[in-house]
């Protein structure tokens, strides 16, 4: 095996030969090195976040990956490929140059098919919003459609005060029966608040900017399609085989639609909706 | 592989069929040289050790004219490509190129059988079983050879007990050749008809040398390329013509 | 009870309806353990080879299951070389199958080999000649690869992937698996190969012996291309069994429609080459060795109705049943097709090793037979049982098939 041992030769055949075999050893090393000190380097750099979003992202079913524009409309099928982040993306700007959906002001209560969605606010594709309190104070919570799927949690944990979070990012995390369910964060900053279920909220973050980009949430007129579709996904994921479960109580949806149908694989439809694989 | 061609000696063997009378000697003999272990109760005619075993083959005609010969196969010490030599793994099996024998070396051997394999003349053997002496007959074991272990392969060797004592005698006397008569293998010794020759091919003075040239003497599966340096003497023309043909043929 | 390790919004049985199909598999390798410590503490003489058969169904069946398992190699080669997406829908299973089918036939081998302890005497002073020793290296390497491989496929695990760290690891690893994946094509390649030189650089066994072409004997190419062939209608086969055995619709009917077809093709290849092979070796190499291959089939159990049926009825049928886009279309063909595919190989491996020493090569000789013991069938099976309780722990609380959820909806 090396020079040194007995039984070694400087042949051809055997120079070859162990040349190809350390080779392969030294490839198989290194990869594996790499990949290790890339994933240590991303913790360092607290990209963790990132790259776990990223990885779910690539596991979520097409039909949770579909872009904003093609809910809308605006597309007749595009599937997202930036991991739900408009900021990046390139094709994002020229539908805004066409036609840029805006907040309304606030307290116009909406209702949206019998959600309660104010449109003085952003909405994240995983069922949170986001408000702009001013001086750089952005209060985060969640939205009608997710609270009705959840009920009332069994426990909430959320980040403590200070800490950073990231867009797309762990926001918080619901306990409710087996399922934990990470709650993604609508945007960047560092929490500096926290509330409860009952104040309607969840965290009070400031932005790491003054004005936070807000590119890649949902507003205004995006907000009616982007539920229509939801609750299509919704009851695919219900009731996949086509068979009925009512969600609906006399034409409203139900306050708390776990209660109403237990019998449903709510952890399974939980981590379709709330994007996580 | 190709060095056997060109080395000093070439040991090997003339066998002559038509003397050898099937006694099975030559076999207890070189069990007891080689510290082959007694077989065990389980073992077969082909789970047993015996580096040397003589195949009896009939002509198949039925009396008066039926015939028998007797054939003691062992390593054929193949000279040219030898066939268990490229294909261990390990270099457990080398040639010799001082002597073109072909040494097997238990201590080095996985036990992964390649070798018995590529044998043509299913002259290896594998321990199937622990080497196992009845109490009090350790005494007999030739201090010359190492025993081998449970599952490494072993085979015929030419005696290698007896080719280092033969060196050993010739170095005390301040030689560097060994005298032909000191290196003798126990199965050459011990046949009482004779039967077997053995000596240096390369030297052409030998009567080895000489009888390996004659006439009807032939070798086992010649056509396989390996030279094998045990040659077959039979002044019979049926014993020569079974040699040639193909099995099952 | 295990509700939080089954991958979310899949439908899996019961835990105990689990247990009790795993349980009898548990015991198969519990006795299968057994016989392999019998093999180990007391000898191979437990098992029924002998000097004259010293190779038998071990090395046959490992000779088997690692063509099976080269439907990992080239599924990972056509995924990440040549960028066919739409595998990704098997590779993971595919993964599993090659790691189950590597690992249990160098388990076997090292019950095989008589001193097992002196495996490292080959990578310490190795005979860079034999055909066992390259075996041994790419085995061993090519194994590493497939655990690496099965690395990401456990860490994506629903409960495992919960913790950052595995996450990340897995993400980052993913993004190099392409380099692991053409290691393990260039590896495969040479392992199968090897495989098959074994046999072919037998020079002593005219039956098995083969002209060589290079460096290596016909049979290292041949070996090569089998398995391409065969390792995908391998994994399409298990894919369809777990299909109906689950009662699920696992991938879209067109991905193992592409495996039969890419199979179809390597298989119609190899056919071609297996016949010009042959009859050179007919012609030409047998006879010259002086045993003309009409010895080969004198015995009544090895005629040449043999060679037939493992050339046209195991090789060319198969080929073209996967051929003909008419035929593939229809699964019930697909499913047949691949298992005659998968016999020829079965087939194919059973002459190169079992009948290669069931003929003699002294003219004196008889036809030789053997017939393994319990405890070498039982260390087989060991193997087979291994295999299933991964595969099913695997499907249970892993994403083998990615497909399954959009499915569904």
């Amino acid at each position: 095996m090396f020079p040194f041992i007995y039984e070694f030769h400087w042949t051809p055949v055997h120079v070859v030969f162990l040349g190809i075999f350390f080779s392969v050893v030294i490839v198989i090393l290194s990869t594996l090195s790499i990949a290790l000190l890339r994933s240590y380097k991303a913790f360092r750099k607290q990209q963790h976040e990132t790259i776990q979003w990223e990885a779910e992202f690539e596991d979520l079913p097409v039909a949770a990956r579909t872009c904003r524009h093609q809910i809308t409309g605006e597309i007749a099928q595009r599937t997202c490929n930036h991991e739900f982040d408009c900021r990046s993306c390139a094709v994002h700007p020229t539908f805004l140059a066409q036609r840029a959906p805006v907040l309304a002001p606030a307290g116009k209560e909406e209702s949206v098919f019998g959600f309660t969605m104010p449109l003085d606010r952003y909405y994240h594709r995983g069922h949170t919003w986001v408000k702009y309190e001013g001086e750089g104070v952005y209060t985060v919570g969640l939205d009608d459609f997710g609270k009705r799927m959840i009920g009332t949690p069994d426990a909430v944990e959320l980040p403590a005060v200070g800490t950073t979070l990231t867009a797309n990012g762990t926001g918080w995390m619901l306990k409710k029966e087996r399922a934990a369910l990470r709650i993604l964060s609508p945007i960047e900053g560092v929490v500096v608040q926290t509330g409860t279920a009952q104040d309607g909220w969840f965290l009070k973050v400031r932005g790491r900017e003054p004005i936070v980009e807000t590119r890649h949430l949902l507003r205004g007129e995006e907000i009616k399609p982007w539920i229509m579709r939801e609750l299509e996904r919704l009851q695919a994921a219900v009731s996949p085989e086509g068979v009925g479960v009512s969600l609906a109580d006399g034409g409203e949806l139900v306050q708390d639609m776990w209660k109403q149908a237990p019998q449903v694989d709510w952890d399974g439809v939980w981590g379709e909706m709330f994007l996580q694989a | 592989m190709e060095q056997t061609a060109q080395s000093k000696s070439r040991y090997g063997m003339v066998i002559d069929l038509d003397r050898c009378t099937g006694c099975g000697v030559c076999m207890v003999a070189c069990a007891v040289e080689n510290n082959v272990a007694p077989a065990e109760q389980k073992a077969t005619e082909r789970t047993g050790v015996t580096w040397l075993r003589v195949y009896p083959v009939s002509n198949g005609e039925g009396f008066p004219a039926n015939d028998t010969v007797f054939i003691p196969m062992t390593c054929q010490q193949c000279g040219n490509h030898t066939p268990c030599v490229s294909v261990c793994p390990q270099n457990a099996v080398e040639v010799d190129p001082s002597t073109g024998i072909v040494g097997q070396i238990p201590q080095r051997c996985l036990g992964c059988r390649y070798c018995m394999t590529a044998c043509p003349y299913h002259a290896r053997y594998f321990d199937w079983w622990d080497p196992q002496w009845p109490e009090g007959t350790e005494v007999l074991l030739n201090p010359d050879v190492a025993p081998r272990m449970r599952g490494v392969a072993e085979k015929c060797n030419f005696c290698h007990g007896r080719l280092h004592a033969a060196r050993t005698k010739a170095a005390a006397a301040g030689r560097k050749e060994i005298a032909a008569g000191d290196y003798v293998p126990a199965c050459v010794e011990s046949c009482p008809s004779r039967a077997i020759v053995f000596g240096d091919l390369a030297d052409e003075t030998n009567e080895v040398s000489r009888l390996s040239h004659s006439i009807n003497t032939f070798q086992f599966l010649p056509k396989l390329g390996t030279a094998p340096k045990i040659f077959y003497h039979s002044a019979k023309e049926w014993v020569r013509k079974m040699a040639d043909r193909a099995p099952l043929a | 009870m295990d509700r939080q390790f089954i991958p979310r919004s899949v439908q899996r049985s019961s835990f105990a309806r689990f247990a009790a199909w795993i349980l009898p598999w548990i015991l198969l390798l519990g006795l299968g353990l057994y016989a392999m410590y019998l093999c180990l503490a007391e000898g191979l003489n437990q098992t029924n080879m002998d000097n004259r058969f010293a190779f038998g169904l071990w090395i046959y069946l490992d000779l088997t299951v690692i063509a099976l398992g080269a439907g990992a190699f080239f599924t990972g080669f056509l995924l990440y070389i040549l960028r066919r997406e739409e595998l990704k829908a098997v590779i993971n299973s595919a993964v599993v199958l090659g790691l189950i089918c590597y690992s249990g036939a160098v388990a076997v081998l090292m019950v095989d080999v008589g001193q097992p302890l002196r495996a490292w005497f080959t990578f310490w002073h190795p005979n860079t000649h034999s055909m066992l020793t390259e075996v041994t290296f790419c085995l061993t390497c090519y194994l590493t690869v497939l655990a690496i491989e099965y690395v990401p496929v456990v860490l994506k695990n629903r409960k495992l992937r919960q913790i950052p760290r595995f996450l990340v690891f897995e993400f980052e690893l993913h993004k190099v698996m392409p380099v692991f994946a053409g290691i393990g094509t260039f590896l495969s390649f040479f392992h199968q190969g090897s495989l098959g030189g074994l046999y072919g650089v037998l020079v002593g066994r005219p039956f098995a012996f083969r002209e060589v072409l290079g460096i290596w004997p016909s049979t290292f190419y041949l070996f090569i291309l089998s398995a391409a062939a065969v390792g995908p209608s391998f994994v399409l086969l298990t894919t369809w069994l777990v299909q109906k055995l689950s009662g699920k619709q696992l991938v879209k009917p067109e991905v193992l429609r592409f495996l039969g077809k890419v199979s179809g093709w390597m298989l119609i290849v190899y056919v071609l080459l297996k016949t010009v092979d042959t009859l050179y070796w007919i012609n030409h190499t047998a006879p010259a060795e002086g045993a003309p291959a009409y010895t080969f089939y004198t015995s009544p159990g090895f005629g040449t109705w043999i060679l037939f049926a493992e050339i046209i009825l195991l090789g060319l049928l198969p080929a073209i049943m996967l051929l003909s886009k008419r035929l593939r279309e229809r699964p019930a063909v697909l499913v047949s097709a691949a298992f005659l595919a998968c016999c020829g190989i079965v087939m194919n491996r059973f002459v190169m090793t079992i009948q290669t020493l069931a003929l003699p090569t002294l003219p004196f000789d008889q036809m030789m037979s053997y017939v393994p013991s319990w405890q070498e069938i039982a260390t087989f099976l060991a193997i087979v049982a291994y295999g299933v309780v991964l595969y099913s722990l695997s499907f249970r609380y892993m994403t083998l098939f990615p497909q399954e959820r959009d499915i569904r909806q």
